[in-house]
């Protein structure tokens, strides 16, 4: 804990600013909100619009059907192997705009703050998220910042929207699949679940495992621009993993899915910490991978597509889409048999039984 | 009961006058209590661990031993049905019969 | 990973299959103890791939199951204590107490925490002395050694904080009361494999015996269970009953003997309820009275808690192995993971959880026929 000053909590017409910390003073809208912002936060985001300070962000619409999409990040720890919240808040959105076929153009950020969260944090938060924008060449134009009382926040929450421009023609979409299609998954799976796993105290272990946490629209641009409408699904499998996003687009789309076990790309340690933990890698999560389907007849094309990019040189076909058992996954073990693999009704919990 | 799974001794340490170790997990490293092992094993060693206690000491001889004898016995049988029955999972893959 | 990977060996996988099919003569019952054998078997499709062959019987061999609904009660009063941190295996998070489970009691503000090893509820408590850190000690002999041992560390660091909550079970007095019911089909056992990695498969010798069935001791991956399954039928087809054992690579017939002396030293047998059977004679450990201090029932008090089945689930017969979940009346439909009528719905597992999870595609497809 650094030292807190003896006035602490106290009004005091002459506030100490230069503490190591958030205060409560900081949400209040008077000068130390202003510095917060232009002394911690403005310098890494810095662009045209936000230079600006207006109340909103002004920009010219490049096309008339935009996508947009918000999310907020609540992730503990607020720092993991791979990244951390703010990163992950960037991707995320960013993410969701581009699995509509989307290209991202700009961000907005909001900020809850807890008060007490250490300054040297929050700058390592912020510089993450400014260099995940500027490596997707999407600016933060928009943003706010909140600050509540010590305990009301678990450090810090983000919140992010995104607003994107759809790509001509195609409108990938949970409802897409077809009878026939071929399933691709870009990369291996389980990466940021297990990552941040290791860190959790009493269930804790040593790993080289690092959250797969990356920006997906230089894997999508490419399909679109090639294949276009032939990309009926697009799908970033983050919480409840691969499992569970297959089987909503298979509820969605009124259709079957089917998995072959030997086909997915599971990293060995990933695979080695689910067994310690009796957890399952299909329902861990992901947040730098994404699902495709496309017909059959496009398989290869797609495949190699996406190995073309640093990001998906583990792409994979892990199975198709048919017409039996509508709705429902089901997986064909090494073995020769099948199961299915079913939504689970909460989070999944490390077990010993 | 169940989840236990084999790992390999790193290091070996005292910890308040309880052994521990360092065991990786094929790639995954957790401290792990040796003291019902301790007299038996050493660095290098694999262990089957059970809510990060070491249980028993996996005994590599024998288990090499069993399993060449089931590799053996694998490639005696010529069977037409086990043929077949990989058969049937293929199609099953490929889109034939559910 | 090694000496696990290898076991799930496909090619090996079916000439394993193909013995078992060449060896038997006609359809044998065969019982699996333990609820880590019954998930790989349903999880793999082996009894599916095995259909003609043998019939298998899944057993109560999940201490989540068979935990007494009392004994769930008196976790989540313990939860709900405002100076309580409630620590627990993952596995009873969302097993259904009389009104509630424990990751509700964590919503409304109970301090639930999941922890790997027993060791780590102990340095819990040691981080935290002014709170009081309660361990709830589910399992079976496998898990006994770990609690004995939190047990004895707390002693020795004279840690004042730290109490258990036993519900521990042991499977030879399952094993014949299983064998003793009238109803009984079960002609041979696959032996819970962990189980007899601590306690060595000495006990099991009388009971193959006097009820003249074999015995296998088994582990947990798909060649274990294959192996076992074929070692089993061999044995019926011979007209032989013995203890034999298949995991060789993890069990001595003497069992790891520190981990026994320990778990002696610090539970003796009990009777004990067994939730969905019945109370089985000296088939639990308890908490000797030299460690009555640890002993989470004694300081809280919760002798008082009592609480009394809901008779509609028919889990008793599913762990007896004399309903398959699938022909269960409201499996499926009243009963399902999300909202279970009993314990061997909600633990991973529970033979109806295994079902429900992995299996229904068949009975979707066998009744589509």
């Amino acid at each position: 804990m650094a030292t807190t000053p003896l006035i602490d909590g106290l009004t005091c017409p002459v506030p100490l600013t230069s503490t190591e910390r958030v205060q409560l003073g900081h949400g209040s809208g008077g000068k130390m909100s202003a510095s917060l912002f232009r002394e911690r936060i403005l310098p890494h985001f810095d662009n045209p619009a936000l230079a600006v300070l207006g109340d909103a962000a002004v920009f010219r619409v490049p096309a008339t059907e935009l996508a947009i999409s918000t999310d907020s990040f609540v992730v503990s720890p607020l720092e993991f192997p791979g990244g951390n919240i703010g990163s992950l808040a960037v991707h995320g959105t960013l993410n969701d705009l581009a699995m509509m076929g989307a290209r991202p153009f700009c961000l907005t950020a909001g900020f809850v703050l807890e008060e007490g969260l250490p300054f040297d944090l929050l700058d390592r938060i912020v510089a993450a998220m400014a260099a995940a924008a500027r490596r997707a060449d999407v600016p933060i134009v928009a943003g706010d910042t909140k600050v509540v009382e010590r305990g009301k926040a678990d450090g810090l929450y983000i919140n992010t929207t995104g607003v994107g421009v759809l790509h001509v023609g195609a409108r990938p979409g949970p409802r897409g699949a077809r009878v026939g299609d071929a399933i691709l998954v870009s990369g291996p799976i389980g990466r940021h679940g297990m990552a941040i796993m290791a860190t959790r105290e009493g269930i804790g272990f040593e790993t080289g495992i690092e959250s797969d946490s990356a920006s997906l629209w230089p894997v999508v641009a490419p399909l679109l621009h090639r294949f276009g409408p032939a990309i009926h699904v697009l799908r970033d499998p983050t919480r409840g993993g691969l499992a569970s996003a297959l089987n909503e687009i298979a509820q969605a789309s009124g259709v079957g899915i089917e998995l072959k076990e030997s086909s997915l790309p599971i990293p060995g340690a990933v695979q080695a910490g689910c067994e310690m933990l009796g957890l399952d890698p299909l329902y861990v999560a992901n947040e730098g991978i994404l699902v495709a389907m496309v017909p059959e007849a496009s398989a290869t094309a797609a495949l190699e597509c996406m190995r073309a990019d640093p990001l998906g040189v583990e792409a994979a076909i892990i199975g198709r889409v048919v017409a039996a058992h509508p709705g429902f996954v089901v997986l064909h073990t090494a073995l020769g048999g099948t199961r299915i693999v079913d939504l689970l009704p909460g989070d999944q919990l490390p077990r010993i039984c | 009961m169940c989840l236990g799974i084999p790992g390999r001794i790193v290091e070996i340490h005292q910890d308040e006058g309880l052994a521990m170790g360092l065991v990786d997990f094929g790639g995954v490293r957790r401290e792990v209590c040796l003291a019902y092992v301790e007299d038996q094993v050493e660095p290098g060693d694999y262990a089957l661990v059970h809510v990060g206690f070491a249980i028993a000491k996996v005994d590599e001889h024998e288990a090499r031993r069993t399993f060449e004898a089931l590799r053996q016995m694998s490639q005696l049988e010529e069977l037409d049905w086990m043929r077949e029955v990989a058969d049937r999972s293929l199609d099953a893959m490929s889109g034939g019969p559910a | 990973m090694k000496y696990l990977s290898e076991y799930r060996d496909p090619t090996l996988a079916r000439a394993l299959i193909g013995q078992i099919r060449q060896s038997a003569s006609r359809r044998w019952t065969l019982m699996e103890v333990c609820g880590g054998q019954t998930h790989t078997i349903v999880k793999q499709g082996l009894d599916e791939l095995l259909g003609e062959s043998v019939e298998m019987i899944h057993g109560p061999g999940c201490p989540v199951c068979v935990t007494p609904l009392e004994q769930i009660d008196r976790a989540l009063a313990l939860a709900a204590m405002p100076n309580v941190i409630f620590t627990s295996f993952g596995d009873m998070l969302r097993v259904p107490g009389s009104e509630c489970d424990l990751l509700q009691v964590r919503a409304r503000g109970g301090e639930v925490r999941v922890v790997y090893s027993p060791l780590d509820a102990v340095a819990l408590a040691r981080k935290n002395p002014e709170r009081e850190v309660v361990f709830f000690a589910v399992g079976f002999e496998t898990t006994a050694p770990a609690n004995a041992m939190a047990v004895w560390r707390a002693a020795q660091l004279g840690i004042r904080n730290f109490t258990m909550l036993v519900s521990h079970v042991t499977v030879p007095p399952a094993m014949t009361a299983i064998l003793d019911a009238p109803d009984n089909r079960v002609q041979g056992f696959l032996a819970a494999g962990h189980v007899c990695t601590v306690m060595g498969w000495t006990e099991y010798e009388p009971i193959a015996a006097r009820y003249r069935v074999p015995i296998i001791v088994t582990g947990f991956e798909p060649l274990d269970i294959l192996e076992g399954i074929y070692l089993g039928i061999r044995q019926l087809e011979a007209g032989r009953c013995e203890v034999e054992n298949q995991y060789v690579r993890s069990v001595r017939r003497e069992g790891t003997v520190p981990a026994r002396t320990l778990v002696e030293r610090v539970f003796h047998l009990v009777d004990r309820q067994w939730r969905g059977i019945g109370t089985i004679p000296m088939s639990g450990l308890a908490l000797r009275e030299e460690f009555a201090a640890f002993d989470a029932e004694l300081r809280f008090g919760l002798s008082e808690i009592r609480a009394s089945e809901p008779t509609e689930c028919r889990a008793g017969e599913v762990l007896r192995g004399l309903l398959k979940p699938p022909d269960c009346p409201m499996f499926g439909n009243r009963c399902t993971p999300e909202h279970p009528l009993g314990a061997p719905m909600v633990s991973s597992e529970g033979a109806c959880a295994a079902y429900f999870n992995y299996g229904r595609i068949r009975q979707r497809q066998h009744a589509e026929v």
